[in-house]
């Protein structure tokens, strides 16, 4: 039951109130101005809103009827039609058959968290709400009991990352190559919906393509002519023309400790030969796409096959090389160096080591300088080879795949059978038989007769990655279930699911032993393999993909803030924004703590440069650690992030009604309907005055149109607006400070964060469901249904029982009804 | 002018390792070179599409008289070099792409109506449903000649969260060519994969080795279509539908390497280097991704090109022009004067990379004539004025296919668009009397 503090009104309106509703009714009604409610009400049931009483508890029934008529039917009937919607077209007697769930699922939605009716109408008491919704409640939650429906997602494809991750367990291949498939459609807030999963020949021609070249890579047949590898160190472009910034720190944790500057990147080397890494250093010219050849330093490694990282950087100085004196010319404030160039050492780094180090000029001044005198540093890292090439290697995906080594040619098919079959096992998920086993070798043999070993077995792996058997997740109906019946999917189907949820990946051999066997969904199985998954370096795929459209964190990555009004946004904060949310994030997962935490934790992951951002002071270096806040730190919870900060604002500007819709959207499930077209502009100046996001929003309730969404949302983001378009603290907008005191509808008086953290833990229920809605959506690859909410609602309340623990609503969504059964298709 | 080769700009692209040269000096990649003959004195033998997203500021847009000589729109001047190539239409309206009692969504709806002129169902589910798109039926018949039937180029990954439109699944916005009123077909941004893709990873190799990969790979598509099918065996109905997508795509490659296999030469791409990325400025990108679409048109790889230079509900901000807002957040100006100033200067922004497409095909010989005159070029945006998503002005450019230029059309307001359409089907060669929600020609168009 929600516990919204409620301004209390009596269940009848006042007189005064009258006119104002009567004057909405149609013409024949206004003349009963002396009615009471109830005759006005029965006069429009009688025109209207037919109820045909249900079969038992007649009582009850009536009291039904009147809620439904005293609260909603005033609006909700045939000829206001509120909403393009009237009572007349649902019957509380249809619950029990099964009938518009969609309907009854949103009165209740609409009812229990207080949506309806509307704050300016009559208001249930207390005691009729609970009665009513307890009602509709368990009769929509025994509805499902007594019908369960799991739903049915289509064929569901694997999409882009959870094919990266499935070649990557499958070849032990530590190589990215997601970037080279397009991007997938997404709905319902993630892009791993089944039925949006398509294939057309795009698609098809980037699998074979990639599927060549892991495989090719993997089995160590990768080119063996020298390629050029390129990798910009990210750098964010110049600011203001000013050159490419560089920072005096350590840039990677491949780096060394103690190091400044450059980057590191990982590279797949496709054999054991020598290779060159080079790299371009920047000169101080306003161009960043100069790469200049007096600025290039090169040197040969020798490595082996397989991944690497590799790196180059400067060494961190007490006090820097240069020193620059300022001159000033018009408006320009030229920095230039007073010494010539001084030597620095620049460190190859391989591995997170040092392989060897050149010398170079402590700055290069180009004709074309630039006004800011950055440090050296480096812009873009080569990587050519291989040269003379000394063997395939010894790979983890070499020892994987050659699980044997034919020792003569009589010897090579019964190898290459075994390779295959323990291939085809984990790539299709499944045991496999010499059904499988046969067309793959028939490929295999093909291939054999004009190519050696293992450029055969090389073409069979690519065979199996853009096979169907690889890319779908198969999923049978019983060959004798009835249309529209419902069937509990196998272990094996059971575990594919699990792991493309947990890890967005293949199960691994452990998962799909347990499922051959039948005992992986026994409930000590389960719960041990669940944490065992979560607890999986792999699970990093949950933030990935999970948390990083949950919370919006990719989009980070294509967010421009205006670098007129954030200079010093730079791409160390873009990154450490992102990282603080990812691992904020996988600690409550993996802790197994409250879901609350999201809303009022009092601490989070910051490095230097964040909590600078941030305004705390006693944070250093690059890494990130656990700090714990301090009661004035304003920050706190998922709505404290930077990430999130930011991309609900624009490029320069904070935006109240994004942040207000994301919350109602991603934190209570209540997304409001989509503005109309024909928006007018914010006001931003009146009578010559600028106005804040306050004022211009005070505009939204000035017009019922508008007012009726915007007064859910905007004060939830007003309440956020000390955090700026970046999410830094500040205290004065348009010149004036900021006030953060919000009201919401029912008249709940709230302010600033921490306002808004007790206005969303009062909504906690709410909240766990908004989640598990969420999690459930992202885990089945399909939007929900009516069908499901029962489901979420009983997911939500045995986490609630648990003390709001994430990992209990993991157990709950893994042993659900959808995710558990599915239904057979309809004829 | 001829462009060098060495496009000293683009191979600055050094930056990002190698750069794409475009090195086909006329002789040394004629046409010719895969037999394909063209009728090119009577029709366009292909087809351009540039699509460009949220809209089109209609005040600025529309020239102030119609006719020939007309006075070019602020919004057009980019365009001024190229005057007496295209034409300019008026008065066009998707009636299809109004909400007709659907909820929300209005992007959703005018993205998917642009090309197909049908009304989209609002869904975020398997349940799309559009209609196909003028491209596709081009490309049904001219597709059959070349390697690739159509190319879908765009500029925008699609992958921002919670911008698509509400209650319109993200796949209506991202694309414009829709295969069948289900099946739509996503679009390319990364150069170095556009590349790959037409020019396959052969380049480079010897004939012998071609032939050998070509084996393998029927190989490999003989397998993975025995599988399919032994697969869908065993599925239901609508998972059958997804199998189906899944073996046709199987077909097309397969029908691509037995053309391949019957070709007698092969297009030495010796002299091409791949392109390494995604350039770092947009109109690098842009450019990047036309001068591809001109040589997969050079080559005849394709005669069929939809370019999407933005998805629709772009949120891209143009810093390098001076607007820092995000275009899509700018296209609802409410009536701000600076707003709308900024807006008028991406519209423009816009029309100076068409005219960066005109040029380039202007400038590449084909045949007799030149590329230009044998392709038909469509630029268009999906709505006009944004801020109240209005589909029933919307802006059309036709360019090239050897028609006349220098006009501006004005037909009687509401003319439904996909009567464009059907005409500039009709121009390429496909007998057709419907198309959309046409209700005629517009033979002005040819004449």
């Amino acid at each position: 039951m929600i516990e919204l503090p409620v301004n209390r009104q009596k269940t009848r309106p006042r007189p005064g109130v009258m006119p104002f509703v009567l004057s909405r009714l149609p013409g024949r009604v206004i003349g009963r101005l002396t009615g009471g409610i109830i005759s006005l009400s029965a006069l429009l049931l009688g025109s209207s809103v037919a109820f045909s009483l249900p079969a038992a508890d007649t009582e009850d029934a009536s009291s039904r009827e009147e809620f439904l008529d005293t609260y909603c039917s005033r609006c909700h009937n045939d000829e206001r039609l509120s909403g393009n919607w009237s009572l007349s077209m649902v019957n509380p007697s249809d619950i029990a058959k099964g009938r518009d769930l969609e309907a009854w699922e949103k009165i209740f939605r609409m009812t229990s968290e207080r949506g309806m009716p509307p704050p300016k109408r009559p208001q249930p008491s207390e005691a009729e709400l609970a009665e009513f919704t307890g009602w509709l409640q368990s009769s929509l939650d025994g509805y499902s009991a007594s019908y369960p429906n799991p739903g049915r997602a289509t064929l569901r494809r694997l999409n882009r990352a959870e094919y990266s991750n499935a070649v990557r367990d499958l070849l032990a291949l530590d190589f990215e190559f997601s970037g080279q498939l397009p991007a997938d459609d997404s709905g319902y807030g993630f892009d791993n919906i089944a039925d949006l999963l398509s294939v057309s020949s795009t698609l098809m021609d980037r699998y074979f393509s990639v599927a060549g070249k892991v495989s090719r890579l993997a089995v160590g047949l990768g080119p063996v002519q020298p390629v050029l590898t390129v990798f910009q160190v990210p750098k964010g472009g110049s600011i203001l023309n000013q050159g490419v910034p560089s920072y005096n720190e350590r840039m990677s944790p491949d780096l060394p400790l103690g190091s400044r500057g450059g980057g590191a990147f990982r590279f797949y080397a496709p054999h054991d030969g020598d290779y060159e890494i080079s790299g371009y250093l920047n000169a101080n010219t306003n161009n960043e796409v100069d790469r200049l050849e007096e600025n290039l330093v090169k040197m040969r490694v020798k490595l082996t096959a397989g991944a690497h990282s590799i790196g180059m950087s400067f060494r961190k100085q007490l006090v820097l090389d240069e020193s620059v004196q300022t001159l000033r010319n018009d408006t320009d404030i030229l920095p230039l160096p007073t010494q010539p160039p001084r030597s620095m050492t620049l460190d190859f780094v391989v591995d997170g080591r040092p392989v060897g180090s050149a010398e170079v000029p402590s700055y290069h001044m180009s004709e074309r300088f630039a006004q800011v005198n950055f440090l050296r540093d480096v812009l873009q890292i080569n990587v050519e080879g291989p040269f003379s090439v000394t063997g395939a290697g010894d790979t983890p995906s070499r020892r994987k795949i050659f699980i044997c080594q034919p020792t003569t040619i009589r010897t090579e098919p019964a190898c290459a059978s075994k390779i295959l079959y323990k291939l085809a096992r984990h790539a299709y998920r499944r045991p496999v038989t010499s059904q499988d086993i046969g067309p793959l070798l028939d490929v295999y043999g093909a291939v054999r007769e004009d190519a050696d070993f293992e450029t055969a077995i090389a073409t069979v792996i690519q065979a199996i990655l853009v096979s169907p058997g690889f890319l779908f997740l198969a999923e049978q109906d019983p060959p004798d279930s009835l249309p529209g019946s419902r069937h509990r999917i196998n272990d094996l189907e059971f575990a594919a699911r699990m792991s493309l949820f947990l890890w967005s990946s293949l199960p691994d051999e452990e998962l799909l032993t347990l499922a051959e066997k039948n005992k992986l969904r026994r409930p000590k199985v389960l719960k041990r393999q669940l944490k065992r998954m979560l607890l999986d370096s792999k699970s990093d795929a949950l933030t990935h993909n999970f948390a990083g459209q949950w919370l919006y964190l990719r989009n980070l990555e294509f967010h421009q803030p205006d670098v007129m009004a954030f200079p010093d946004f730079d791409v160390r904060l873009r990154q450490s924004m992102r990282r603080e949310s990812e691992l904020f994030f996988s600690g409550i997962v993996r802790r197994d703590a409250s879901v609350l935490e999201f809303i009022d934790a009092n601490y989070s992951f910051l490095n230097e440069r964040l909590a600078t951002h941030y305004g705390l002071d006693d944070i250093q270096g690059t890494e990130f650690r656990r700090v714990e806040f301090q009661p004035d730190a304003n920050r706190g919870g998922l709505l404290g992030h930077a990430s999130l900060l930011t991309v609900t604002s624009y490029g320069n500007h904070t935006s109240v009604v994004k942040r207000g819709q994301w919350i109602l959207d991603h934190l209570l499930a209540a997304p409001p309907p989509p503005a109309p077209p024909d928006v007018p502009a914010l006001v931003s100046r009146q009578g010559g005055k600028a106005l804040n996001a306050r004022e211009q929003m005070a505009l939204h309730r000035e017009d019922p149109a508008c007012a009726s969404c915007h007064v859910k949302m905007d004060p939830l983001g007003l309440s956020l607006e000390k955090y700026d378009a970046i999410g830094a603290y500040r205290l004065v907008d348009a010149g004036r400070p900021i006030d953060v005191a919000s009201i919401l509808p029912d008249g709940t008086r709230f302010e600033g964060l921490d306002g808004l953290q007790q206005v969303l833990l009062e909504q906690k229920d709410q909240f766990t469901r908004a989640l598990t809605e969420q999690l459930l959506t992202y885990a089945l690859g399909r939007g929900l249904k009516a069908y499901d909410r029962p489901t979420v609602r009983a997911i939500a309340r045995s986490t609630a029982e648990d003390d709001y623990r994430i990992q209990g609503m993991f157990l709950g969504i893994l042993t659900s009804e959808p995710f558990n059964f599915r239904r057979t298709m309809e004829e | 002018m001829k462009h060098p080769l060495s496009l000293s700009r683009r191979t600055v692209l050094r930056g990002l390792g190698t750069a794409m040269a475009l090195p086909l000096m006329e002789a040394m990649v004629p046409s010719a070179a895969f037999g394909a003959t063209f009728d090119s004195v009577s029709k366009p033998s292909r087809l351009s599409v540039f699509y460009m997203p949220n809209g089109m500021r209609m005040d600025n847009f529309t020239p102030a008289r119609s006719g020939r000589d007309y006075p070019l729109s602020p919004t057009l001047e980019p365009l001024a070099a190229m005057k007496d190539k295209f034409s300019v239409i008026t008065g066009l309206s998707h009636n299809n792409a109004n909400a007709l009692g659907d909820p929300g969504g209005a992007h959703g709806r005018s993205c998917a109506a642009f090309l197909t002129g049908a009304h989209a169902k609002p869904t975020e589910g398997s349940d799309l449903y559009c209609g196909i798109s003028m491209d596709q039926v081009i490309a049904n018949q001219l597709g059959k000649e070349t390697l690739f039937p159509s190319l879908e180029l765009g500029l925008e990954p699609s992958s921002l969260l919670g911008s698509c439109d509400i209650g319109f699944s993200c796949t209506y916005t991202n694309t414009i060519s829709w295969k069948s009123p289900t099946q739509a077909l996503p679009v390319m941004v990364n150069p170095r994969d556009v590349f790959e893709r037409l020019f396959g990873d052969s380049a480079g190799l010897d004939e012998n080795s071609r032939q050998l990969q070509m084996r393998r790979k029927t190989s490999i598509l003989d397998f993975v279509r025995q599988d399919a099918i032994r697969m869908a065996r065993q599925l239901g109905a609508n998972d059958q539908r997804k199998m189906d997508e899944y073996l046709q795509s199987v077909r097309e490659v397969e029908r691509r390497i037995q053309k391949l296999a019957n070709q007698e030469t092969n297009l030495d791409t010796g002299n091409l280097i791949l392109p390494s990325g995604i350039p770092d400025t947009f109109e690098d990108h842009l450019q990047l991704m036309v001068d591809l679409q001109v040589l997969a048109m050079q080559t005849d790889t394709t005669r069929v090109c939809t370019f999407m230079l933005g998805r629709e509900l772009s949120n891209r901000a143009y810093t390098e022009i001076g607007v820092p807002d995000s275009h899509h957040s700018l296209s609802h100006h409410g009536g701000n004067a600076e707003k709308i100033e900024k807006l008028h200067k991406i519209n423009r922004y816009h029309l100076k990379q068409f005219a960066y497409l005109l040029e380039r095909m202007d400038a590449t010989r084909d045949g007799e004539g030149t590329l230009l005159d044998n392709t038909l070029v469509f630029a268009g945006a999906s709505l006009g004025e944004p801020n109240k998503h209005d589909c029933m002005d919307l802006p059309a450019i036709v360019a090239g296919g050897g028609l006349l230029g220098n006009r501006h059309i004005a037909l009687p307001q509401h003319t439904p668009m996909s009567n464009l359409m059907l005409s500039m089907i009709q121009a390429m060669g496909v007998e057709s009397e419907q198309f959309g929600d046409s209700t005629g020609t517009v033979p002005e168009l040819s004449s």
